[in-house]
Formats: C-alpha cells, sequence, structure tokens
C-alpha cells in the first residue's frame, strides 16, 4: 500500500480516480455489511443452523450427483472401448447405450419449449386462500403431464430430469423434484416435435389449466422456444432393492 | 513503468468493486430460497436431503466398484459380458424397458376418480419409494399419463373403467404407510372424493409388465 501511496503524490490525477474508487468501495462495504444485519436477525435462533445444514447438504448432493454422472460416463466410456471384438460384446454395448438413453441416464438436446411458472403478485383477496396465489408441486406436475400428453419425450423441471421414479412435493411454498430443493422460478423443460407449443396449447386441458390457475390465481405462466432445448441426464439412483428384472422370453407368473 | 503498475492497481481497486457490487446486488435479492421457510419446512428438507444424500452415496459406491471391476477386467484381458448384463438388466428394469417383480403394494380404485387424482396416487407412491408402477396393468414409464375426467380415465389410450387396480413394486409397509398416513393421499382423496373408494392390500409378489412405449427420443439427441 505504501509505494502505490507513494506513487499518488506524483501523478494526482490518479489519486483522484483511486480515490473515487476508494469511497464507492467503502459505500459498498457499509451498504453489504448493513444488508448483512438484518437477515440475522431475520433467521430465528433454530432456524439459522437448519438453513445452514440444509444448504450444507444441497451442495453434497449436487457433488455427489455430479460424481455420479460422471462414473456413468466413465463405465459407458470403459465398456464401449472394452474387448469389443466378440459380437457378443458389441451387441450388449449398442443395447446398453440405447438403454441408457432411454432410460434418461444421458443429457438430451433438440426441439421443444420451455414453460415457466411463477406464483402471482396479485393481491390476495380477504377470504381466499394465500397458497392459491403459489405455485404447487400440483401444477408443475400438471404441467409436466399436459407436455407429456403434447408429446414430450424428455422433460427436465429446473434441470432435474423427470424419470419413471420422479416425485415433485410441496415444501412450504417451494418443491422437491428428485428430492432436490427447488425456488420459483419453476422451468419445465420439454424436448418434443417441432409443433409441441402449438399441440400444447391445442389442449383443452392446458387452456382450463391457464383459466384456473393463471387468470384465476394470476399464477404467472410464460414460455420460450429457444431453438435448442437442452434436458440434463438424470443423476439419482436407480433404485431396485425389491424389483427384480424378468428378462424377456422368461415366462411370467403374476 | 509506473504507469502500467498503477494501472494494474486501479484495474484491482475496479475488480473488487465489481465483485462487492454483485454480492450487494445479490444480498438485496435474496430470491425464494430456504431463508423463507419455517423451522418446520426446513426439519423436512434436511430429513429428505439427508435420505437422498445417503442413497447417492450407495449408488456412487455401487458405481466406483463397477468402474474398478471393469478396469480390473480389462487390465486382465477379459472381456466384461457378466458386467454389461447386469448393467442392461438394471437399466432396462429401472426405466420399464423390461418387465418385473417383487412385493408392493396393490390399490384398488373403485368408482369415478378423475386422471389428475390418480397422477396424484403415484406421485405419493413414487415418493415413498416405489420401484416400479401399472395402472390397470399398463406399465408406468417417464411419459405415460392417467387423463381424464372422473369416470372417464385412460392411460396410454386404454379406457380404465369404474374398477382399476394400481400395482406398485417397493417395500409394503412403506408404500402401505405412505398412502394411509393420517392427512396422506388416501385421506385427502376421501375427503374431496367421497364416491371413490380406495382399497390397499400389501402383496407379496407382484409381477408388471414391460412398457409398450418407445423410450427412445425421436426428436432429441444424446448431448455428450
Amino acid at each position: 500500500m505504501t509505494s502505490i501511496g507513494a506513487r499518488f503524490r506524483t501523478i494526482p490525477t490518479w489519486q483522484l480516480t483511486l480515490g473515487i474508487a476508494l469511497l464507492a468501495l467503502g459505500f459498498l462495504i457499509a451498504a453489504q455489511l448493513q444488508s448483512e444485519g438484518p437477515r440475522v436477525t431475520y433467521t430465528s435462533q433454530e432456524r439459522a443452523p437448519l438453513v445452514a445444514t440444509a444448504q450444507g447438504l444441497q451442495a453434497q448432493q449436487d457433488a455427489l450427483k455430479a460424481e455420479i454422472v460422471s462414473l456413468r460416463s466413465q463405465i459407458a466410456t470403459i465398456e464401449q472401448q472394452g474387448k469389443g471384438s466378440a459380437d457378443q460384446v458389441r451387441q450388449l454395448n449398442d443395447q446398453l447405450a440405447a438403454a441408457r438413453v432411454a432410460a434418461g441416464l444421458i443429457a438430451l438436446h433438440g426441439p421443444g419449449l420451455v414453460l415457466q411458472l411463477q406464483d402471482s403478485t396479485n393481491p390476495v383477496p380477504p377470504g381466499d386462500n394465500a397458497t392459491d396465489y403459489v405455485v404447487s408441486a400440483k401444477d408443475v406436475r400438471t404441467a409436466v403431464e399436459l407436455l407429456w400428453l403434447a408429446g414430450a419425450e424428455a422433460i427436465a423441471v429446473n434441470g432435474e430430469r423427470v424419470t419413471a421414479s420422479t416425485a415433485i412435493l410441496d415444501i412450504g411454498g417451494s418443491l422437491l423434484v428428485n428430492s432436490a430443493y427447488q425456488s420459483q422460478p419453476y422451468q419445465v423443460s420439454a424436448i418434443g416435435p417441432a409443433d409441441l407449443y402449438a399441440r400444447l396449447t391445442a389442449e383443452p386441458a392446458f387452456q382450463q389449466f391457464l383459466r384456473d390457475r393463471g387468470e384465476r390465481f394470476g399464477i404467472r405462466i410464460a414460455f420460450a422456444q429457444p431453438p435448442d432445448v437442452v434436458v440434463p441426464a438424470y443423476a439419482g439412483t436407480i433404485n431396485l432393492r425389491n424389483a427384480r428384472a424378468v428378462p424377456s422370453g422368461s415366462p411370467t407368473t403374476p | 513503468m509506473r504507469r502500467r503498475s498503477s494501472q494494474l492497481s486501479i484495474a484491482l481497486v475496479a475488480l473488487i468493486l465489481g465483485v462487492l457490487l454483485v454480492v450487494q446486488l445479490r444480498s438485496q435479492n435474496p430470491g425464494g430460497g430456504l431463508e423463507g421457510l419455517s423451522a418446520q419446512e426446513l426439519t423436512d428438507v434436511v430429513g429428505n436431503l439427508n435420505t437422498r444424500n445417503e442413497q447417492l452415496r450407495t449408488e456412487r459406491a455401487q458405481l466406483q466398484a463397477e468402474v474398478q471391476q471393469l478396469a480390473e477386467a480389462e487390465a486382465r484381458g477379459e472381456n466384461s459380458v457378466g458386467q454389461l448384463q447386469s448393467d442392461l438388466l438394471r437399466i432396462q428394469a429401472w426405466s420399464g424397458l423390461l418387465a418385473v417383480s417383487g412385493p408392493g403394494v396393490r390399490l384398488t380404485v373403485t368408482g369415478p376418480i378423475p386422471g389428475l387424482a390418480v397422477e396424484d396416487l403415484l406421485n405419493e407412491l413414487r415418493n415413498a419409494g416405489a420401484e416400479a408402477v401399472s395402472v390397470g396393468g399398463i406399465r408406468v414409464v417417464a411419459g405415460t399419463v392417467v387423463a381424464g375426467s372422473g369416470g372417464a380415465v385412460s392411460v396410454e389410450g386404454t379406457p380404465l373403467g369404474g374398477t382399476f387396480e394400481i400395482a406398485a413394486i417397493g417395500n409394503p409397509p412403506s408404500l402401505t404407510g405412505s398412502l394411509t398416513r393420517a392427512g396422506g393421499m388416501m385421506a385427502q382423496l376421501r375427503a374431496t372424493l367421497p364416491e371413490v373408494e380406495l382399497v390397499v392390500t400389501p402383496v407379496d409378489r407382484l409381477a408388471l409388465p414391460a412398457t409398450t412405449r418407445t423410450l427412445t427420443p425421436a426428436h432429441g439427441a444424446p448431448r455428450l
């Protein structure tokens, strides 16, 4: 600092520039410290450690998911490179690659749309239920179901792939998707035919959804049609503790 | 020389300023994050995250073991047919491409239930750890929707009729407990749809068919 300070005296314009910048910096630090204050007091004593725990666990979960996705692609790579001379191995590898795509273990990209749901900003009239003005798990599930019916072939909610085992639950005005905590805006990304948007909006059930939730309660429903929609890979467990595969061709007795 | 080093220091200050500005703007707008939840809700989130992370650690351990086995097999010059086959079966069974069997519950539904209510039940079963589900004998996979108004529900274009069964493979006590708990999905449906009858039965062995859907994407391409 002293060496910089010494140079200030020789060229005063820098001194001025730096001075102004430092002044702004000081203001920002002060503002920052002030804005930290109320948040800390707002978080009551029992909630503060819970928020910290939840954030820590969420960070762990994100890291675990990234590891799982990376391990799966590592396995796929090793398997593809494996002693692939034998026809059987080559055939199995092809089947595996196809099964991984079908199961949602591989990210997809393609045409489609993104449906965004946000809480209402309308004032809640006396006597009305405030939860009706908030995007619920049921709203997001309805959006997902309507997109499937309109012909979507891959869907993610805030980046969480919707699979055969995905549950979408309410948690105090926010959501759990694949057990991952998500808050609004909720973006439902869907890959499907080029006319997915036209098909969706032509559905009477979707028009009713817009009336029941958009018009009636002011839930904000918006669309985007990016040229390329990305639906990430499912990063969760493939949990089969009770179910046993019945290979095709083997007899099934109920 | 002097000019350069002072430019550098101004750049440094500008950088710090920029970072602080961003931090400041972010803290002004905390967004709908965890801060908005009550202590009870936070406890639920923490419980849920704990369970989930435990499952993810198990999955990671399994995958790590698999990577090692594959690497060892390769080092020995063996092919990995066994590993490939078990992988394939697991993925196909989980996604619905293969028929599966196992213990679980059978939920008999009678009466004019709307599709959305059936979807609520399916969501509840998935949350309770159901590993495979079928409705009216049709396997439920990603993309399967039970739709229609009360009395006219169908799945994959097949009408379900007045009485149908939902079958779910999983731990029977967990599945039953989750459905029948006080304030749970069955209690809610009984309150809103009194004319619909729901009966849950734990079953030692259920057999669910494979899906008839094509799960191979026709519009999306793998993003590697």
